[in-house]
């Protein structure tokens, strides 16, 4: 039997059947002790927990049996993040989920085809949270809507809970690569090559924008205790239940991604077919329903249909794709644009190298901080040559440009904001969108910042693709300048006790 | 679909080259050489009541540095790959080979002043105890800061990547305080299995690589909250495991077929 998912906007209505089902299922598994695998509480822990968190947010309580210590050291805190993984690892992880949901809503006599919802925040009029999850009630009014969580704080903090469709991007599909690298340069669609990673440093591009940036908006944070909502935070975002809707949509991306062999196609490096277990690591293993044991690799991930899952939508976005428009931008004739993309796409290893840095690690309170980026002259001017080449007699595709947010370190994963280069001094960065080099949500920063779990405490690298800014430069003349000038806008104030630092930020130059 | 290059880089090679050189110096000259100072079976470890005096005659301080340092270069080599390329990745591509050897530099301090003080503790214990004794109490050290919280605390450490200035004298400064920093915590993680070699005496050849295979495995595991627990070479084994049965048993599978 083939499962469905479909956009949970277009089902029909508010609590069209398959919502009203899940709500069912949820509601089912929530009744569950925490020490059964199948439950709510643990299912979310296996993304990842915290009891000190769990306890504050009511979530955890003296009177709960915990499980068995082969069941916490088996599947718990097994989430993937800034790592390879990330992709394989949260389909499998929705697989499974939707298996133990599946099982209550048929036991409860639903349809044995029931599959998840997801939900598509690009889609026009789509982007507010789905109705049945904004209520307290179930549609008859009566008030223990499962779907409900009082914890989800929105991008302002006030309980309204919407994903801003100019606050994201569909930049990562435009990435040929599923694998990048933490050298400076693109970190790939999919993520860098890494071991098993609760939580790795450099996030993969798909993962930074939309993944982390729609966390942090819905989760949002507490504007009372700053205690975060439980999308804002690995260690609790499963326990929301649109969480799932949201991961359904960032599974339905990597579908998207794959319309497009023979470039946009997973790695074939026995490292990631074969998953952590190859490199030393604790394999993937979720429960399943009855008491089952899954094991699974990320290869087995790899082609949905052969999981027997379509989504009804995978149709890539609208427009010339983003590497082609860049070299027509630039002076390419449409044929030489094509020919070169294609090149870049099935090009060996790329050089990386820094172009220039700040000068000392800065910290971000308040609704903004600056820095200024001083460049190489020598590497500025490589940059410049290799734009130019496209032009001359043998074109040859111009450099990409990534600013590196480095050891992004903070207490409040709820944290998030917008990066602008060189705004005019003295102008609102809002109003300049053309120098938006990206939005980053400090998604799972608490714990690369506390030393000891997993994490050495250096904090969470960020990679934006800034190729867009340096190329207005230089079609405007003004790539010869020696700074660029940066500015970290928060979507919500940061307060002091967040202790939100970057360590460094840097350019680098990556050859195509 | 990006193909990715295997050829190693130019300084991988070199610090490849670095700790075979070391390696084959302590093995063609074992007869002879003396590594430091109690490791030798032609001097203080023939005699059971060689004092620290004695121990200076046979060694001079400067052959005894001479002698830490060679063999911090054939074991330390694989334990500097990881931070030297964070060097190099962060450090503008005409300053990486200075940042790098300012960084190994900050590195082989931490080290040698480890190793002045692990020197003087093997000579001062050889002179109160029998060498037998010596590699006794060196291998209950070793066992206890094995499964201490401290030597977690030196092993976390170990796996920190700062922020790095990228300019002019800031630049050298940061390179050369993250080698001593990573030294330390080294230093720090590795002191009490160093300890092994020194007093191992005519196995010490084999004791120095023995060392370094298990502080090359544990480095593999990830950071990990402090606590009294063993910490051994089990992701080493388990990669080697499934490595040969991914990438040799189908190999092995075709040849017989």
């Amino acid at each position: 039997m083939a499962f469905t998912r479909k956009n949970v906007w277009e089902l029909g209505g508010d609590w069209a059947d398959p919502i009203l089902w899940y709500a069912r299922g949820v509601k089912a598994m929530k009744a569950r002790p925490l020490s059964d695998s199948t439950s709510w509480r643990f299912y979310g822990a296996i993304h990842g927990m915290d009891q000190g968190l769990w306890q504050q947010l009511g979530y955890l309580s003296a009177n709960d049996q915990m499980p068995g210590d082969t069941d916490v050291q088996n599947y718990w805190s097994q989430c993937q993040h800034g790592s390879w993984y990330f992709l394989p690892w949260h389909r499998g992880y929705l697989i499974a989920f939707e298996a133990v949901v599946r099982d209550a809503v048929t036991k409860l006599g639903g349809p044995a085809d029931w599959a998840l919802p997801y939900w598509n925040y690009f889609k026009l009029n789509e982007n507010a949270l789905p109705p049945a999850f904004a209520s307290p009630n179930w549609p008859d009014g009566t008030g223990d809507n499962p779907l409900f969580v009082p914890q989800r704080y929105g991008p302002n903090n006030d309980g309204n809970v919407s994903v801003p469709v100019d606050q994201i991007n569909l930049s990562a599909l435009g990435d040929p690569d599923f694998t990048g690298s933490a050298n400076g340069g693109s970190p790939g669609f999919g993520g860098v090559d890494t071991g098993f990673s609760h939580g790795g440093q450099v996030h993969g591009e798909l993962e930074t924008q939309p993944h982390d940036w729609v966390h942090g908006l819905v989760g949002g944070s507490d504007p009372q205790t700053n205690l975060p909502g439980l999308m804002s935070d690995p260690d609790t975002a499963g326990l929301d239940p649109i969480f799932w809707l949201h991961h359904g949509n960032i599974d339905r991306l990597w579908e998207v991604w794959r319309q497009n062999p023979p470039t946009d196609a997973d790695p074939t490096d026995p490292n990631w077919v074969n998953g952590p277990a190859a490199v030393g690591d604790h394999a993937f293993m979720l429960p399943m329903p009855g008491g089952v044991n899954w094991t699974y690799t990320p290869g087995d991930m790899s082609n949905l249909s052969n999981l027997n899952y379509v989504y009804d939508d995978v149709s890539p976005p609208a427009g010339a794709p983003q590497a082609i428009a860049r070299l027509q931008g630039l002076g390419a004739s449409p044929a030489a644009a094509r020919s070169l993309v294609g090149s870049i796409a099935m090009a060996g290893p790329k050089t990386v190298e820094l172009m220039g840095a700040n000068s000392q690690s800065i910290r971000l309170t308040g609704t903004e901080a600056r820095t200024a980026v001083a460049l190489d002259p020598a590497v500025r001017q490589k940059v410049a040559a290799s734009i130019n080449s496209l032009v001359g007699p043998a074109p040859s595709a111009p450099d990409r440009i990534f600013l590196n947010l480095e050891n992004v370190r903070g207490l409040n994963d709820a944290t998030a904001f917008r990066v602008y280069v060189n705004v005019p001094e003295g102008e609102d960065p809002a109003r300049h969108p053309e120098c938006l080099a990206g939005s980053v949500a400090l998604f799972g920063v608490r714990k690369a910042t506390l030393a000891g779990d997993k994490h050495a405490g250096d904090g969470l690298t960020f990679v934006l693709d800034i190729t867009h800014v340096i190329d207005a430069l230089h079609l405007a003349g003004t790539l010869s300048a020696d700074q660029l000038h940066v500015r970290l806008v928060p979507v919500r104030p940061v307060p002091e006790a967040a202790q939100i630092s970057i360590g460094r930020i840097s350019v680098f130059r990556q050859s195509s | 679909m990006r193909r990715i290059s295997r050829r190693p880089a130019p300084w991988l090679v070199a610090l490849a080259a670095t700790s075979l050189a070391a390696w084959s110096v302590l093995a063609v000259d074992r007869g002879e050489f003396t590594p430091v100072v109690l490791c030798s079976a032609a001097s203080a470890w023939a005699s059971v009541s060689a004092s620290l005096d004695l121990a200076l005659v046979f060694d001079s301080p400067a052959r005894l540095a001479a002698d830490w340092a060679l063999m911090l270069a054939a074991m330390m080599s694989p334990l500097v790959v990881a931070p030297l390329r964070h060097v190099h990745e962060r450090s503008f591509a005409r300053r990486r080979a200075r940042a790098m050897l300012l960084f190994l530099a900050g590195y082989a301090a931490a080290w040698m002043s480890a190793g002045a003080c692990l020197q003087v503790l093997a000579l001062a214990t050889r002179s109160m105890a029998p060498a037998p004794l010596c590699l006794g109490l060196a291998a209950l050290a070793a066992l206890a800061w094995q499964v201490s919280p401290a030597k977690q605390w030196c092993l976390n450490r170990c796996h920190r990547r700062p922020p790095l200035a990228a300019f002019a004298a800031p630049a050298d400064r940061d390179a050369f305080f993250f080698g001593l920093a990573n030294g330390g915590a080294c230093a720090g993680a590795c002191w009490a299995l160093m300890l092994l070699p020194l007093f191992a005496g005519p196995a010490h050849l084999a004791a120095m690589v023995a060392v370094t295979l298990f502080v090359c495995a544990e480095r593999l595991e990830a950071a990990a909250p402090l606590a009294w627990r063993w910490r051994g070479p089990g992701k080493a084994l388990r990669i080697v495991a499934a490595q040969a049965a991914m990438r040799l048993a189908p190999r092995l599978r075709e040849a017989v077929s």
